[in-house]
Parts: C-alpha cells; sequence; structure tokens
C-alpha cells in the first residue's frame, strides 16, 4: 500500500517571487510521500528557493496542481492556511530569518507560545530537550545578531520543530558549514528521517535544498535536479552516482 | 509659445498622476484598515501570552517613554502661547473669553495635534523602518511560514498602542499647558485667581468635549499606526525603498490628522 502523498504537483509553473511572469521550473510534476527525504540539488539561481516556498504556500501557483497533504493549499488567508503552516516547517536559507528582536529562546518557542497561548515559562520547558540537543541552551538568552551563522542556522531549525510539523522544508541548510557543524546537520536530519524522540519516533518527510550533493547522499533516498529551468527526477543514491549528467557530476564537486 | 504649452502639459499629466496616487494609497489604506479591523474582532483574546506583551511594549514605547518630551513641550507651549492668550484678553478687557479661546486653542485642537505629531516623529518613523526592514529581509514570510498571522502579530499590537499613547499624552499635555499657562500669566502679574481661571475653562467646557477629545485622539493614534503599518508593510519593499516610505508616513499622517481634525470641526459647531 502507497504511503500517504504529502506534497503532489502536476505541471506546476515554479516563478520568480520579484517578476511572477517569470518561470524558473516548469513544469514540475513531483510526488512526496509521507516518510521521504527528498534531497533538490541545483545551483544558485535555478529556482530551488522558489520551488521550497511554493510547496510551503509562501508563493501563489500561476499554473499547474499544488496539493499539499491531499489539499490544495487555500488562496486566502484564513483557518485553513494557518492549519496547513503549522502542518509544514520551513527553515530558511542563510541566517534562517530569525527575528532580531527576540532572543534564540524567544524565536524557538514563538510558534508554540503563539499558536498554544503559552507562557514564556511554559514554552521554554516544552522545547527544553531540543534545545539541550541542539547546544542552544547556553546560547538561550543571546540575541541571533550575537551569534555565529552556523549557530543561527540550528535556532531556524528548532523553530522550525517546535511544533512538530509532519513536513520539512529545509533551503541549503548545509551551505558554508564547518565539519563538525556539517556532521551534526547530518546525523541530526538522518535522526529525523529515521524518526526522533521529538517527533514520537514517527519518521519525518524531508524535503532538502542543496547546491552540494556530497554531504546529503547518505541522507536521502531520493534526489531530484533543477537546472536550466528545467525539473529532474534523478531517482536514488545509486542513480546519483552513476550518473552521467553534467549538472549533477558538477553538484558532486567534480570538474570538468 | 510651445514651452509654455509643454510645461502646461506636462504639469497637468503631473498633477493627474500625482492626483491617481494618492487615491491609490487611500484605496490600498482603505483596505488595511478594514483588514487590521477584521483581524482584531475575529482574534480578540487570541494567543494572548503573545499579543499583550507586545501591546503593553508599544504603549511603552509610544506612550511612557514620550511622556518626558509631552511634558516639556506642554510647559512651554503653554507659557508662550495659553500665558500670552490670557493676558492679551485681560488687557484688552476680554476674560470672559479666556475659556472659550482655551478649549477651542488648547483643549479641542493643539493637544491632540501635538500628541499625535509627537509619536509620529519619535516612534512612527522608527516603526517604519524596523517594519520596511522587517518586511525586505523576508521576516514577514518567516512569520506567515510559522502560521503566524503577521496583521495580529506586528500590526494590532502597535494600532492598540498608539491609540492609547496619543489619547494618554494628551491629557497630560493640555493639563500642563492649562497650568504653565496660568502660572506665567500670574508671574506677569495677572489679577485672575487660580479659581477664577479654571471656572472660566470648566464654563466653556461642554459635557460632549469628554468623549469627542477621547474620539478624536484614538482617531490620531489608530490612524498613526494604520498609516505606519500600511507603509512598512502592505507593499514588497527593498532595502532603499525604506526611506521613500517614512517620508510618506510623515505626509499621510500630518495629511490624515489635519483631515481628521477638519470633520470634528462641524461637530464642535454644533455642541
Amino acid at each position: 500500500m502507497n504511503a500517504p502523498v504529502v506534497i503532489e504537483m502536476e505541471g506546476v509553473a515554479v516563478v520568480s517571487p520579484r517578476n511572477p511572469e517569470l518561470p524558473l521550473l516548469e513544469p514540475v510534476d513531483w510526488r512526496v510521500e509521507e516518510g521521504e527525504c527528498w534531497v533538490v540539488a541545483g545551483l544558485h539561481g535555478s529556482g530551488k528557493t522558489s520551488l521550497l516556498h511554493t510547496a510551503a504556500g509562501l508563493q501563489t501557483v500561476p499554473r499547474g496542481q499544488l496539493r499539499v497533504f491531499g489539499e490544495p493549499v487555500p488562496l486566502a488567508a484564513g483557518e485553513a492556511l494557518t492549519l496547513l503552516r503549522r502542518r509544514v516547517g520551513v527553515v530558511f536559507e542563510g541566517e534562517g530569518r530569525l527575528f532580531p528582536t527576540l532572543t534564540v529562546l524567544e524565536n524557538v518557542v514563538l510558534p508554540l507560545r503563539y499558536h498554544l497561548d503559552l507562557s514564556l515559562a511554559a514554552a521554554a520547558a516544552e522545547v527544553a530537550p531540543l534545545m539541550a540537543e541542539f547546544h542552544l541552551d547556553r546560547l538561550a538568552s543571546f540575541f541571533p545578531g550575537r551569534i555565529g551563522h552556523a549557530w543561527t542556522r540550528r535556532v531556524a531549525l528548532a523553530r522550525a520543530l517546535a511544533l512538530r510539523p509532519a513536513l520539512l522544508l529545509l533551503d541549503n541548510p548545509m551551505e558554508g558549514l564547518d565539519p563538525t557543524h556539517l556532521r551534526w546537520w547530518r546525523d541530526f536530519l538522518g535522526a529525523l528521517h529515521r524518526g526522533h524522540a521529538w517527533l514520537h519516533g514517527q519518521p519525518q518527510t524531508l524535503v532538502i535544498t542543496t547546491d552540494d550533493l556530497r554531504p546529503l547522499l547518505n541522507v536521502g533516498d531520493h534526489f531530484a535536479l533543477s537546472a536550466g529551468h528545467q525539473w529532474r527526477i534523478i531517482g536514488d543514491r545509486a542513480e546519483v552516482l552513476a550518473s552521467t549528467q553534467r549538472d549533477v557530476r558538477e553538484l558532486l564537486g567534480e570538474s570538468e | 509659445m510651445d514651452t509654455v504649452v509643454v510645461s502646461s502639459t506636462s504639469l497637468y499629466t503631473s498633477a493627474v498622476r500625482q492626483f491617481r496616487l494618492v487615491i491609490a494609497a487611500v484605496r490600498g489604506l482603505t483596505a488595511f484598515t478594514l483588514i487590521t479591523f477584521g483581524t482584531l474582532y475575529t482574534k480578540v483574546g487570541r494567543s494572548q501570552q503573545v499579543i499583550r506583551p507586545l501591546v503593553h511594549d508599544q504603549v511603552y514605547r509610544a506612550g511612557v517613554k514620550l511622556l518626558p518630551i509631552v511634558c516639556f513641550l506642554g510647559l512651554a507651549l503653554g507659557m508662550v502661547l495659553v500665558g500670552q492668550i490670557v493676558s492679551m484678553l485681560q488687557q484688552v478687557g476680554a476674560e470672559k473669553f479666556i475659556g472659550q479661546l482655551l478649549v477651542t486653542v488648547v483643549i479641542r485642537e493643539l493637544a491632540p495635534l501635538v500628541a499625535g505629531l509627537v509619536v509620529l516623529a519619535r516612534v512612527g518613523t522608527a516603526s517604519v523602518i524596523e517594519l520596511g526592514t522587517a518586511r525586505a529581509l523576508g521576516e514577514i514570510e518567516a512569520l506567515e511560514a510559522l502560521g503566524i498571522d503577521p496583521i495580529h502579530y506586528l500590526v494590532v499590537p502597535r494600532v492598540i498602542g498608539f491609540t492609547v499613547a496619543v489619547s494618554g499624552l494628551t491629557v497630560y499635555f493640555l493639563l500642563l499647558a492649562l497650568a504653565s499657562g496660568y502660572a506665567f500669566a500670574f508671574v506677569r502679574g495677572l489679577p485672575l485667581s487660580l479659581q477664577e481661571y479654571f471656572d472660566h475653562i470648566a464654563a466653556a467646557l461642554t459635557l460632549a468635549d469628554f468623549p469627542l477629545l477621547a474620539i478624536k485622539t484614538a482617531l490620531f493614534g489608530a490612524m498613526t499606526g494604520l498609516v505606519i503599518c500600511y507603509q512598512g508593510l502592505a507593499q514588497p519593499l527593498r532595502l532603499e525603498d525604506i526611506g521613500g516610505a517614512t517620508t510618506r508616513t510623515v505626509a499621510m499622517c500630518v495629511v490624515g490628522c489635519l483631515c481628521l481634525d477638519a470633520l470634528f470641526v462641524p461637530i464642535y459647531l454644533l455642541v
């Protein structure tokens, strides 16, 4: 029996957020099933970020069909869209778009406090295991501008996981990390995919974009490529390694 | 001759363009106001653990922290304006108009305008920059991704905070202006007792002045908050657009306050 479909795109046009007339990827035909871990590879400007934002319902779809958790993404703000967004965690690229006027702890607990109307102390107690595992407990009272970018990205991940989303979208999370942080991310994403205690042992459905396939070869179980305005499904790890496509070899760090 | 024709045509085109921009801004602001009040109504009492401290922060920032400057302005303007009015009326034997003049000038007009403009200048402009930067850096998208309504989280606390702040600061301003005005006149040897001075003012005040002042100051505060949030949030901004949005906010708020003020004139003439 097939697992439930989490993301379903049929002939979707992924457009630039600044210019909705400009398609970055078209057509995108893609099915992400529950518990899968997809790695979407592509160079800068290939439309990976816009693809994630489209899947998260943050960008409109001018053409094609998009369903998330089997339902079309609501166009207007309202309860249905809020419920959908509570089920989808997003880790933004770079510094993770943290809120600079809130401390690390306040950033992490904000979605919990807003949706469950919890006090700061109650929400902090709820996320304490996550903060400890992310080694963020000692940085809890710092503002994001005072900590390094590798740590802000962990804060962004903790914030995205705070509501225990059913789908986690990560935009280039490994970019520019040193080997220690890289290993931590690889291990943690692997653990999430297998079933982490934070999610009560449920395997997390993941979509990870990257501009370097190497650190994610052992994390992802499905790979896709966005290059030259085209969307291509590559396959599993073995198919990536066996691929002779120039774009894939380039993303594996091989020079011509 | 051709030059005159061309320049008058371009002047006309420019005027039409400006008029269209003003209409578009008014339409956008009206829609934004309706959305904000819709959110305020549908989400009242929701997420209080997050929203209530944000409202307190805005009241503190736009109200309590501005108390010293508003008190100073109250004292200074009270001396130069109220003191002189009282002295001049006394000199020409028109003491009976003291109350009416002070109620009209200070209580009905000057106090709400000064409080509104101080909030706009000291906190409003900074808020446009904050919100515009948040918009330009994608923090609004981050809020949306977390299922947090940006109107509920960013706009509602500011609109409530500014409304409370302008209302409160108006009261402090007018009390200090009236008191310092009397002090100035007293120092100049005015033969008018404190009792007589406040009797004149109390006689000129009508019962309707109290709710009208509350409504007027609340409208000034709410409009300032709405314009600030509209300019900072309602349209996609790049970092380089924020300066322009800030100056547009100041212009819109000043014009908006004066238009609202004008709406109250016929009401005051009736009471």
